[in-house]
C-alpha cells in the first residue's frame, strides 16, 4: 500500500518533469499602427501565452499572441529566467509561428513535445495552462468536432477541432497547448469561457506548418481560387447536366488561381480532386478524420508546387485536368487581406492624406466596417473575387484631409479613390509619390472616381506649406511608401 | 426613423395674440381622426394592420383643409370635427403631397362649414417672434394652445417621405405627440404646419413647422385638379472655397459660383449641364462660393429657388463654361431617380408568387423588412443605387424577398435576399419582366441572382402543382400584384404620363 504510493507519486514527478521541459511562458509586446493615423502606433498592451518547445529548440504558438509585436519575450515556467525570441516563421492564416530564443542555450535540457496523431470526436486531451509557481495545470478535454471552420485571419477555413475544457483563469491564456499522452496535438486559439467551449489548430495542420519551415523557405498554404455551390438540389443537377450523384458545382473562377490555371471554368462541376471523390456537399473521405469538407483536400493536404488532379463534368461530358497548387488567387489581390507588422503606406501632401487600401484599413472602422467604412472602399475590397482588378494596380485613396489654409474647401473629403493625377494614371502610392515629384510648379489635379471628381491644389504652394502642416500635425515622416 | 418623431402641435395663445386671432383659429381648426391601414412588406398580399390615430388640420380658402400627409396615409375612414360642433363628418383626401408632408381633405356634407370662415396664409415669421400652435395633442379632447418662439429658419429633413428636405421652421413649442397638421399662427395668419420635433432624450422643447412657400407651392400645385410633386435640379456641386481650384476654373477670387461636380442621367439638367460646369446666379439671384443665394433678404440653399418652381417650369442659369458666361436654361422635372428611397403609403406593395418564390421590387419599405437579414451585395445596392446611376441599368432591381416553404422548393431557402438578375436568359430591369420571363420557359426556368450564388432552377409541372398549394397554405388570394399605378419609378421602367 505504502510502496504502491510512494510509487505513484514517482510516476507524477517524472511526468511533471517532463512537461517542465515542454513549455514555456511567452509575452509578448504588442503595438498595432493606427489606420487612421498611420505615422503612428497605437497604445501598446501585452499578451501572454504558453509556447510550446520543440525538440530542436524552437518555440511553437499562434500567430494572433504575436501579431503587431514590438518584442517577444520567453520565460522558463519554474523560474524567472528570460530570453527575448525573434519569430522566425509566422503564417497568419494558418494562426502559427515559430520563435527562436536570441541565446540558443536558454532552452538547454528542454526536451521538448513531439507531435502526435490526429484525433478523432470523442477523443480525449489534455489543454495545458502554468500556475504561478510554475506548475502545469492539466485540464481534461474533449474533442466535440473535427470540421473545417474559419480561422481568424482567414475566412476560407481549415480544419479544426471543437474542444470542450474547463478552463481556469490564468495569466498566460491567449495560446494554450492542447496535449494527449504528452505529445503536442494542438493549439487551442479560441476560447468562449460562457459555453466552455473552444477551437484548436489540429496537429496535421502543424505538421505540414512546420515541415514548411524546415525546408528553409516558407510558402505557406495553398488556395484553389473559386467560389462553388453544393449540389444537393435535383432541379440543379438537371441542369448542369452533373451525373446521378456527387459533385459540387463552380460559381466562380479566379483565373490566376490554381483551378483557374487548370483550366476549370464557371459552370463546371467537380467530381474529385487528386483522386478523392466529393459528394454533393463538397466533403470528401480523409483517411485521418473521414467526411471532411474540400477545404481539408485543397489546402492543407497538397504543398504549394505540387500537382492538382481535377475530375470535372463539363456540360455533361466529363474530363480530367491538371496544374499546379500555388497561392496566387491570394497573393496577388490588388488589396491584401492582412496587414500585420507592417507599417501602413500612406502620403501627405499640403494636408491631403493619401493611402494604398488594405483589409486592416477596413476593419479599423470596428466590427460593422461594411457600414461605417466608405461604401466605395468597402466595395472595391469585399467583392475584388468577383470584379477581378489588376493585381499591379493598387487602390490609393484620399483617407482624410488635414485642415489647413491650402486645402480650405476639401477638408470634409474622405475615402474618395484617385484615379488620377494631371491625367497620369495611379497605380501605388509609390508610383503617386513620383509623379507628384515631377511637378514642380503649377497646377496638381487630383482626380477622384466619386463626386466630387477633382481637387486641385498649386504645386509650389503646397511645398512651401509641407513643413509648416507636418509640424502643425506632429506628424515625423510625410510619406512612407 | 433616425431620431425623428412625428408630433403633433397643441396651438398656443401668444402674447401679442389678438382674441381674434383666438376666435378664427378655434373656427377653424379641426379635429381629423384617422383609422389606416399599413401594408406589410414581409407579407405583400396580405391587406395590412389597422390602427387609429388623430391630429389636427385647418380650413383655408375655398372650404379646403389642410393637414399634414402623415395623419391620413393609409386612411381608410376620416372623420373631421370642429370645436363648436359636436357632430362627427365624413372627409376624403383630396390631394396628398408625401414628398413635402401636406394633404388636402374635402368634406361633403355643408353643414360641416356652419359657422366657419377661413384662416389665410402668412409670410415667413421673424427670427424670435412668437407663434401660437393650434391642436389636439394626447392629454385632452378639447383644443389646446402652446406658444413658441421661432428659433431657426433652414432646410430640415421631411422624415415623412424618407428623403425630402426643404424648408423648415423650428419653434421652441412644448411638443406632444397626437396632433400633427395644426395651424401655426401670427397675427391672424397661419405662417405653418405643425408637423415633427425630435424625441426628449435627443432635444427638448424643438419643433417643426411647414413654412407658408412650402404651403402655398402645394396648394398652387393641385390647382389643375392632381398633384406633381417636387421638381430637383438633379446635379451635385461643390463649394469653390479653394483659391487653386478657382484659379484652375479660371474664375477671378470673389466668392462666387459653385461647380458641377455629377449631372444625374435622367434628370432635368441631363443634356443642359456638365460636370465642371460653374453656376454663377440662379434666375438673377447671384450663387455664393458656398451655395447660398439670397432671397427677400435671408440666405438660403441656391436649391430654394428650384424648390418653389413646378414641373416644366424653366430656371435660368448663368453658367461659366470654357472660359465664357452662358445663358442654360433648365427645364425642371422631379427626380424619379431617387423615388427608390421614398417611403410609400398608400399603394399595396407589389409582388409576383412563383412556386413560393417571392419576387419584389427594391424599395425604402422592403428594404426596411429587411434590414436586419440583408447582405453586403444588397445594402450596397440599395445605398449606391443613384450615386451610382444604376438605374440607367435596372431602372427597378427586383429582389428574391422571400421564399415560402414548401416541399418543391426545399433547395431554394437560402437564396431570399438575392437579386435577381435574369430569369430563363431574360434580363431583368423591372419587376414588369418577371412574369413574362417565366412565361417564356419551357420544362424549366433557371432565375440567375447577381454576384456568385448559385441559380435557382424550377420544374414548371412542379411549380404548376405547387402553387395552389402553397396560395391555399399561406392565405394568398392573388398570384401576383403588378400594376404600377401612379408611382413614378426612374424612367424606363413604365411610360410615365406627362402633364398636358
Amino acid at each position: 500500500m505504502i510502496l504502491g504510493l510512494f510509487l505513484a507519486s514517482a510516476a507524477w514527478a517524472a511526468e511533471q518533469d517532463e512537461a517542465q521541459g515542454s513549455v514555456v511562458r511567452v509575452r509578448a509586446a504588442i503595438q498595432p499602427y493606427d489606420q487612421f493615423r498611420p505615422w503612428q502606433k497605437k497604445a501598446p498592451y501585452g499578451l501572454n501565452g504558453i509556447g510550446v518547445v520543440l525538440p530542436g529548440g524552437k518555440v511553437l504558438v499562434t500567430a494572433a499572441l504575436v501579431a503587431n509585436r514590438t518584442e517577444v519575450g520567453l520565460e522558463k515556467p519554474g523560474s524567472a529566467e528570460k530570453c527575448a525570441a525573434e519569430v522566425e516563421a509566422i503564417d497568419y492564416e494558418a494562426n502559427l509561428a515559430v520563435l527562436r530564443p536570441e541565446k540558443a542555450e536558454f532552452l538547454k535540457g528542454f526536451k521538448g513535445l513531439a507531435l502526435g496523431p490526429a484525433l478523432k470526436a470523442g477523443d480525449t486531451a489534455e489543454v495545458w495552462q502554468l500556475e504561478r509557481n510554475g506548475e502545469l495545470l492539466r485540464n481534461q478535454a474533449e474533442i466535440l468536432t473535427v470540421g473545417v471552420g474559419r480561422y481568424p485571419n482567414d475566412e476560407a477555413g481549415f480544419l479544426q477541432y471543437g474542444v470542450r475544457v474547463s478552463l481556469p483563469k490564468r495569466d498566460d491564456s491567449y495560446t494554450l497547448p492542447l496535449i494527449r499522452q504528452n505529445q503536442l496535438v494542438g493549439m487551442v486559439m479560441m476560447y468562449d469561457r460562457d459555453s466552455q467551449e473552444g477551437t484548436a489548430i489540429p496537429g496535421p495542420m502543424i505538421d505540414r506548418f512546420l515541415q514548411d519551415v524546415a525546408d528553409g523557405k516558407y510558402e505557406g498554404f495553398p488556395t484553389l481560387g473559386v467560389s462553388w455551390t453544393t449540389l444537393r438540389d435535383p432541379n440543379l443537377r438537371e441542369e448542369v447536366k452533373a451525373p446521378k450523384s456527387g459533385g459540387i458545382l463552380v460559381t466562380r473562377v479566379n483565373p490566376r488561381g490554381t483551378a483557374g490555371r487548370a483550366g476549370l471554368k464557371e459552370g463546371d462541376v467537380i467530381l474529385s480532386v487528386d483522386g478523392m471523390k466529393l459528394d454533393e456537399d463538397g466533403n470528401y473521405r480523409d483517411p485521418l478524420y473521414g467526411l471532411t469538407a474540400i477545404g481539408n483536400l485543397v489546402r492543407v493536404r497538397p504543398k504549394v508546387g505540387s500537382q492538382a488532379k481535377f475530375l470535372v463534368s463539363r456540360d455533361g461530358k466529363e474530363m480530367e485536368l491538371a496544374g499546379t497548387y500555388d497561392r496566387r488567387a491570394r497573393d496577388e489581390a490588388a488589396i491584401p487581406t492582412l496587414a500585420f507588422d507592417t507599417q501602413p503606406r500612406y502620403l501627405v501632401l499640403g494636408g491631403l492624406v493619401f493611402q494604398q487600401l488594405t483589409g486592416a484599413y477596413l476593419q479599423e472602422w470596428g466590427e460593422k466596417w461594411t457600414e461605417r467604412a466608405p461604401q466605395r472602399l468597402v466595395e472595391l475590397f469585399s467583392f475584388q473575387q468577383e470584379k477581378r482588378p489588376d493585381p499591379d494596380k493598387k487602390v490609393v485613396f484620399l483617407s482624410q484631409v488635414l485642415p489647413a489654409a491650402i486645402n480650405l474647401g476639401y477638408q470634409h473629403y474622405s475615402g474618395l479613390v484617385l484615379k488620377n493625377v494631371n491625367g497620369t494614371e495611379i497605380r501605388s502610392l509609390a508610383q503617386l509619390a513620383e509623379v507628384l515629384d515631377s511637378v514642380k510648379e503649377g497646377n496638381l489635379i487630383f482626380e477622384f472616381t466619386d463626386d466630387p471628381g477633382k481637387l486641385v491644389l498649386d504645386a509650389s504652394e503646397v511645398k512651401a506649406r509641407q513643413e509648416e502642416i507636418r509640424k502643425a500635425y506632429g506628424i515625423s515622416e510625410l510619406r512612407k511608401l | 426613423m433616425k431620431c425623428w418623431f412625428l408630433a403633433i402641435l397643441g396651438a398656443v395663445i401668444s402674447g401679442c395674440a389678438k382674441d381674434g386671432q383666438l376666435h378664427e383659429a378655434k373656427k377653424n381648426t379641426v379635429m381629423v381622426e384617422v383609422t389606416s391601414q399599413v401594408w406589410d412588406y414581409r407579407l405583400p398580399w396580405n391587406p395590412g394592420t389597422v390602427s387609429s390615430g388623430r391630429g389636427a388640420g385647418f380650413i383655408v380658402a375655398g372650404k379646403r383643409i389642410i393637414t399634414n400627409a402623415h395623419v391620413i396615409s393609409g386612411a381608410r375612414n376620416i372623420t373631421v370635427q370642429r370645436e363648436a360642433d359636436p357632430r362627427r363628418y365624413a372627409a376624403k383626401v383630396k390631394y396628398v403631397a408625401h414628398d413635402c408632408d401636406l394633404a388636402m381633405l374635402e368634406v361633403e356634407d355643408p353643414a360641416f362649414f356652419k359657422g366657419t370662415t377661413h384662416l389665410d396664409l402668412g409670410g415667413i415669421p421673424e427670427l424670435e417672434s412668437v407663434v401660437s400652435v393650434y391642436g389636439f395633442p394626447i392629454g385632452g379632447d378639447r383644443l389646446s394652445v402652446t406658444r413658441g418662439v421661432v428659433s431657426r429658419i433652414d432646410y430640415n429633413a421631411y422624415t415623412h417621405s424618407g428623403r425630402e428636405s426643404h424648408l423648415a421652421i423650428q419653434i421652441d413649442a412644448a411638443i406632444n405627440p397626437g396632433n400633427s397638421g395644426g395651424p401655426v399662427m401670427q397675427s391672424d395668419k397661419v405662417v405653418g404646419v405643425a408637423f415633427q420635433g425630435f424625441r426628449g432624450d435627443v432635444a427638448q422643447n424643438v419643433g417643426y413647422m411647414i413654412p407658408t412657400p412650402v404651403i402655398r407651392r402645394f396648394l398652387k400645385d393641385v390647382e389643375d385638379g392632381r398633384y406633381d410633386y417636387y421638381v430637383d435640379i438633379a446635379v451635385r456641386w461643390m463649394p469653390l472655397e479653394n483659391p487653386a481650384m478657382r484659379k484652375y476654373l479660371g474664375l477671378a477670387n470673389d466668392g462666387r459660383g459653385v461647380v458641377v461636380t455629377d449631372v444625374f442621367s435622367e434628370g432635368s439638367s441631363d443634356g443642359y449641364l456638365n460636370k465642371g460646369d460653374v453656376l454663377l446666379s440662379i434666375d438673377g439671384h447671384p450663387i455664393e462660393s458656398d451655395g447660398s443665394v439670397r432671397l427677400e433678404g435671408k440666405p438660403v440653399q441656391l436649391e430654394e429657388i428650384v424648390e418653389r418652381k413646378f414641373s416644366r417650369e424653366e430656371v435660368r442659369l448663368e453658367v461659366w463654361r470654357g472660359g465664357q458666361t452662358e445663358t442654360v436654361n433648365v427645364p425642371l422635372k422631379p427626380a424619379d431617380m431617387f423615388s427608390m428611397y421614398e417611403i410609400l403609403y398608400e399603394p399595396p406593395p407589389r409582388y409576383v408568387l412563383y412556386g413560393g418564390l417571392v419576387f419584389q421590387p427594391l424599395t425604402a419599405n422592403l428594404m426596411a423588412v429587411l434590414a436586419g437579414s440583408a447582405d453586403l451585395r444588397l445594402k450596397q445596392k440599395y445605398t449606391m443605387f443613384a450615386t451610382d446611376q444604376m438605374y440607367r441599368e435596372t431602372p427597378e432591381p427586383v429582389i428574391l424577398s422571400a421564399v415560402l416553404p414548401d416541399p418543391s422548393n426545399v433547395y431554394l431557402r437560402g437564396l431570399a435576399g438575392q437579386i435577381v438578375r435574369e430569369i430563363n436568359g431574360r434580363k431583368i430591369r423591372t419587376l414588369a419582366d418577371v412574369e413574362p420571363a417565366l412565361a417564356a420557359n419551357g420544362e424549366r426556368s433557371v432565375i440567375r441572382f447577381e454576384g456568385d450564388s448559385r441559380p435557382a432552377v424550377l420544374k414548371r409541372e412542379e411549380v404548376d402543382r405547387s402553387t395552389p398549394r402553397i396560395m391555399a397554405q399561406y392565405g394568398i388570394s392573388e398570384a401576383s400584384r403588378t400594376e404600377v399605378g401612379s408611382r413614378r419609378l426612374a424612367k424606363g421602367s413604365y411610360s410615365q404620363e406627362e402633364k398636358k
